[in-house]
């Protein structure tokens, strides 16, 4: 039972835009993959979704290979991908974009739970809200879904530090629910410091695979990927 | 230079060779061929000509239009309007014929350009609806005031004394086939020159087109102007081979008949104009012959344009491709890369020779999306040939400012000036000619045309061959006459930032124009764009992910996070900026 | 003729127009392309149901079977649209329905004649005349259905989980698939339900709107210039617009010098509604 990427590369036009990808994701383990902007790790994050179709390599959902699948069968199997850049529905108010997912009342309230503030803004179309508020909208749909797996891109994209640093404890309490989740961030040190695995991709490959704690105390390492 | 001199020269010999050889054979068939069949192949070349017309603003500029007959009814109509009715029908004698076909044809156009008009501004379905509805209330029109050949009851005088015998048909055949191989060749010319490229660009492309200086009205307008016109020459031809027409001959129904064969045989390629007007002639010929229903062909032709769509391609591509694995004798084509020479990969600290002049000067710009500020009270300057680097973290607003600064984002606060003059007000093709120039993040050079079609296009005139030609060696791209659909996507970034060199602009913005390189091919590419102010004068505004690339092409540093500038000044000190670092890595734990 | 007298007879068109004007407006905004094959499938559909159905349930008979024949030939055309264009820019999908149009035209020639067809009136006669109006029972049909059609589908749109979703899928459609949505199936819903109401609108006016397949193109122009005066958004201005333009064309007839600018109203309307809602440039992202 777990998420599992194989020697994973995935062209983008020409040539490959990330390669040879492996780590595996176990129900409940946070793995974070950090690196300088990252169009390699979007579409990783794409190719097991299904948003991309062509990889070469394994993706395995619980021992079977997904690449056969469409987009809605693989997010059928659990796996939920939110995506870059706050997807929301503008034209919807708060209360239909979560609605959308599931109408299940003790899934609702869990969510609020999540993210109380939403509750005064249940009427709004999301188009109107904050940065930080249309995040918490995206991570409420799909936490709505009741994901196996969930991968997360670029959360913290244009969020107050301040705002970032509310809503990873979510992620935590979420994982401890016995959810594995992938998240792509550029904002490295926080999104280490709730990580059991950590990669670093630069120039499209994995310069680093193992353990978070490794990168939080050498700074050197995640400076020289990411500065040069 | 003389590979290209010799292509060109090869190029011309074959256009030749065509013509004379089609003049051969309309000769040939004027003669020896039965007197019906003579005057079936009249029609393919009437046919011929509305195809070509709509190869024009179909094919070639990319848009829909279901009213090519309609122009030919208008053409037609007015040419018989003025043999029968004005001095002009025998005022010239055995020419009155081509002058009232040519003035009906410019009549043509004219509606054309004012039914373009409104519809051409941006969104391309619209030209569909009205051009159907033009094509539909024009037939309706026709069937009440009729044809002048009606009101009179007689023919229109066919040119230089043609009588209507089998004889003068036969004459009439030739007459014709000699005016279609002049039109093919006019269209197949333009097609290659500056005016096809910018239909071409403007088809691919409406944002890439207005950066390198042209309206997108104005291309796609000249694009439908021209078919238009070439649409009233073929209801003339009409006119002077049938003799009497009603609306019957230009019906709505036909016009997308038409309009669909077009963009299955792909009509913007002559020899598809012609097979498609082949098809579309003799395929009912053939039905009658067998007892089928005529409408067959029409459904027939319906089903054929609803797979050409859903495959993006037409007859004529296919057949060109197929043609091309045979010249390789079946082995895979190898995309042509730019050469990019081994250079020290040294990173050096870049100082320039500046007049210290202001040339880019962007003052307290703030633009807002909503309640986000996407830019906050931005402030930056680009002195005289400085490399001025712009980076930050994703979604700091880098794009936004160029967009800002290119004229794409018209609402903002604040001023942007370009060598003491304002910018305010001015479309992106405007500010182009004044000297702003960009390379896009995503690909938008159209790979339908040659790498010096696109540099000409580009450069506006502004750059000689030979000018052109250096720039290319410069950045060791490929050929003038390489294709560029044969050229991968990061050469074409190189070309994209090789032709907006060429079109010597003030400033030059480029937008991550070495996304698609490998990290190698990143630094000696810098190389190359370090020595861009001094070589030519140029001053460039760069934005880049990778900064080592940054740090050895870029004097100075402007870093922008959540749409505000973070810090800004000499590149090694801002890359220090423990702020700049936070910035990028995020803060650590237990800050 | 009275001037009032031939505006009123004019809202007969009118309501034609104005209910096709609603279909094509919510086939623009829902399933992102403009359908210049919306009257052709009804017209079709009707057709072949009166060849169909025996004459004694004829006309109301014709007509069910009528809606029936073209929500499946609806549903076909967004099959083929869905499934191998689904990403491809509104110009192509619409230019796909330009072909299907085509092909829909000349096979109702083929397999129905070029000859008027012998459609029966399901409503003939005024619901209200006087020396001043003339208003026909049809066009009060026809309008009150586009009225109907408008208000269902706002209602639905925003109160019912499927409108929700068909919201969703219009503002995003990546992201509602990777939710689990069935994009597909809600795509394919509403060109089946947009294809059964075209099959009722030929229907029902078929006698004197649609006696021919011309009616796939003569129907469609004033319908297609009715939804660009709502700027292909919204459904109420569709409404007025088509009631506009009949009553437009009816008004000229009362005028027999300038009767020929009968035919150039839609044109003039699209002209005109395009010049004031393109009058400011904008950049959209996709170009």
């Amino acid at each position: 039972m777990s998420l599992k990427l194989e020697d994973v590369t995935v062209k983008r036009g020409i040539g490959p835009v990330i390669s040879g990808v492996s780590f595996t994701v176990e129900p409940g383990q946070i793995t974070t993959i950090v690196g300088p902007n990252g169009a390699g790790k979007t579409s990783l994050l794409e190719a097991v979704s299904g948003l991309v179709r062509s990889y070469s390599g394994r993706i395995e959902v619980d021992g079977k290979e997904i690449s056969k699948l469409n987009r809605r069968q693989r997010s059928r199997a659990g796996i939920v991908h939110v995506q870059q850049g706050r997807a929301i529905f503008p034209s919807l108010t708060v209360r239909e974009n979560l609605e959308l997912a599931s109408r299940d009342t003790d899934t609702f309230t869990r969510v609020l739970g999540y993210f109380p503030e939403l509750e005064k803004r249940m009427s709004s179309a999301t188009a109107l809200l904050s940065g930080g508020e249309q995040q918490m909208v995206v991570l409420g749909r799909a936490l709505m879904t009741q994901p196996k797996y969930l991968l997360i891109d670029e959360m913290s994209l244009g969020l107050a530090p301040v705002v970032f640093m509310r809503l990873l404890p979510v992620l935590q309490h979420v994982a401890d629910t016995g959810v594995g989740v992938v998240l792509v961030e550029q904002f490295a040190h926080l999104a280490l410091g709730i990580s059991q695995d950590a990669l670093v991709v630069s120039n499209g490959k994995v310069s680093y695979h193992g353990a978070p704690s490794v990168l939080l105390e050498d700074e050197s390492r995640l400076q020289s990927a990411y500065m040069g | 230079m003389s590979h290209a001199n010799t292509a060109t020269r090869s190029h011309q010999l074959r256009f030749g060779i065509v013509v004379v050889a089609a003049l051969a054979v309309a000769v040939a068939v004027t003669f020896g061929l039965p007197s019906y069949v003579v005057f079936i192949s009249t029609t393919v070349l009437v046919t011929m000509v509305s195809l070509m017309g709509l190869g024009v603003v179909t094919g070639s500029a990319g848009m829909i239009a279901l009213s090519q007959l309609t122009f030919a009814a208008v053409g037609a109509w007015v040419m018989e309007y003025l043999m029968f009715l004005t001095p002009l029908g025998s005022v010239f004698g055995g020419f009155s014929f081509i002058v009232c076909l040519l003035l009906g044809a410019v009549v043509a156009a004219v509606l054309g350009l004012i039914v373009g008009l409104p519809a051409l501004r941006l969104r391309g379905v619209n030209l569909a609806v009205i051009t159907l509805g033009v094509a539909a209330a024009a037939d309706l029109t026709l069937q009440k005031i009729y044809f002048p050949d009606a009101w009179l009851n007689q023919r229109i005088d066919r040119p230089f004394g043609m009588d209507r015998s089998e004889f003068g048909d036969r004459m009439y055949f030739l007459f014709t086939a000699i005016v279609v191989v002049i039109i093919a060749a006019a269209v197949y010319q333009v097609g290659r020159g500056k005016l096809g490229g910018m239909w071409r660009f403007v088809a691919f492309s409406e944002r890439g087109t207005a950066a390198a200086g042209t309206k997108v009205r104005n291309a796609k307008l000249s694009a439908f102007g021209v078919s238009a016109f070439i649409g009233g020459l073929a209801g003339g031809l009409t006119v002077g081979q049938i003799g009497q027409v009603s609306y019957v001959s230009f019906q709505t129904a036909a016009s997308l008949g038409l309009y669909v064969l077009c963009i299955v045989v792909g009509a913007h390629f002559i020899d598809m104009a012609f097979f498609g007007a082949i098809l579309f002639v003799f395929i009912p010929e053939i039905l009658k012959q067998f007892g089928i229903p005529l409408e067959w062909a029409n459904v027939v032709f319906g089903v054929l344009g609803v797979q050409a769509l859903t495959s993006n391609s037409t007859l004529g591509d296919q057949i060109r491709s197929g043609l091309r694995k045979l010249k390789r004798h079946g082995a895979t084509a190898q995309p042509v890369s730019a050469h990019l020479e081994e250079v020290d990969l040294e990173r050096t600290s870049a100082i320039f020779t500046t007049t210290g002049q202001p040339l880019l000067e962007v003052k307290n710009v703030t633009v807002r999306f909503g309640e986000l500020r996407a830019l906050d009270d931005v402030s930056l300057t680009v002195y005289d040939r400085e490399v001025v680097g712009l980076i930050g973290p994703n979604g700091a607003g880098k794009s936004t400012m160029i967009d800002t600064i290119t004229g794409f984002l018209t609402d903002y606060e604040g001023t942007i000036t370009l060598d003491g003059k304002p910018m305010e007000g001015l479309a992106p093709d405007r500010r182009a000619h004044e000297g702003i120039r960009r390379t896009f993040q995503q690909d938008r050079v159209p790979s339908s045309m040659t790498v010096g079609q696109y540099m000409r296009l580009m450069a506006h005139g502004k750059s000689t061959p030979a000018e052109i030609d250096e720039i290319l060696s410069y950045f060791g791209c490929p050929p003038a006459h390489t294709p560029l659909r044969v050229v991968d996507v990061g050469s074409r970034r190189i070309v994209e930032v090789a032709a907006n060199v060429a079109s010597k602009p003030v400033v030059l913005l480029l937008d991550e124009p070495a996304a698609g390189l490998s990290h190698d091919e990143h630094i000696v590419f810098g190389n190359q764009l370090k020595k861009i102010p001094q070589k030519y004068g140029i001053s460039v505004l760069l934005i880049e992910h990778d900064l080592d690339l940054v740090r050895s092409v870029c004097s100075k540093l402007v870093v922008l996070n959540f749409g505000g500038v973070l810090a800004s000044g000499n590149q090694a000190e801002v890359l220090r900026d423990p702020e700049v670092l936070k910035a990028y890595m995020g803060e650590k734990v237990g800050e | 003729m009275n001037p009032l007298l031939a505006l009123s007879v004019g809202l007969t068109a009118g309501g034609t127009f104005a209910l096709f004007g609603v279909l094509l407006t919510i086939m623009s905004r829902l399933g992102k392309v403009v359908n210049f094959s919306q009257v052709a499938v009804g017209t079709f559909g009707v057709f072949l149901a009166i060849r169909l159905v025996p004459k004694d349930m004829q006309p109301w008979g014709a007509i069910l079977v009528g809606m029936l024949v073209a929500m499946v030939l609806s549903i076909l055309i967004g099959f083929v649209i869905a499934k191998w264009l689904g990403d491809a820019p509104v110009s192509t999908r619409s230019a796909a329905t330009v072909a299907i149009l085509l092909g829909l035209y000349s096979l109702a020639n083929l397999l129905f004649g070029t000859r008027p067809q012998p459609v029966l009136a399901p409503f003939k006669g005024p619901i209200l005349q006087t020396d001043l109006v003339n208003i026909s029972q049809l066009a009060v049909v026809t309008t009150v259905t586009a009225i109907l059609v408008a208000v269902g589908a706002k209602l639905m749109l925003r109160y019912t989980l499927v409108g929700t979703r068909l919201r969703a899928v219009s503002d995003r459609q990546d992201a509602a698939e990777l939710m689990g949505i069935n994009v597909m199936g809600l795509q394919l819903g509403v060109w089946a339900v947009t294809g059964l109401i075209a099959g009722f609108g030929v229907g029902v006016v078929a006698n004197i709107q649609a006696t021919d397949a011309n009616s796939m193109i003569t129907i469609l122009i004033p319908s297609a210039a009715a939804a660009l005066v709502g700027a292909f958004r919204r459904l109420d201005l569709a409404i007025v617009g088509g009631l506009g333009i009949g009553a437009l064309q009816g008004l000229l007839t009362a005028f027999p010098s300038i009767v020929l600018l009968k035919d150039w109203i839609p044109i003039l309307v699209i002209v005109v509604f395009l010049l004031w809602t393109e009058r400011k440039e904008v950049w959209d992202v996709a170009r």
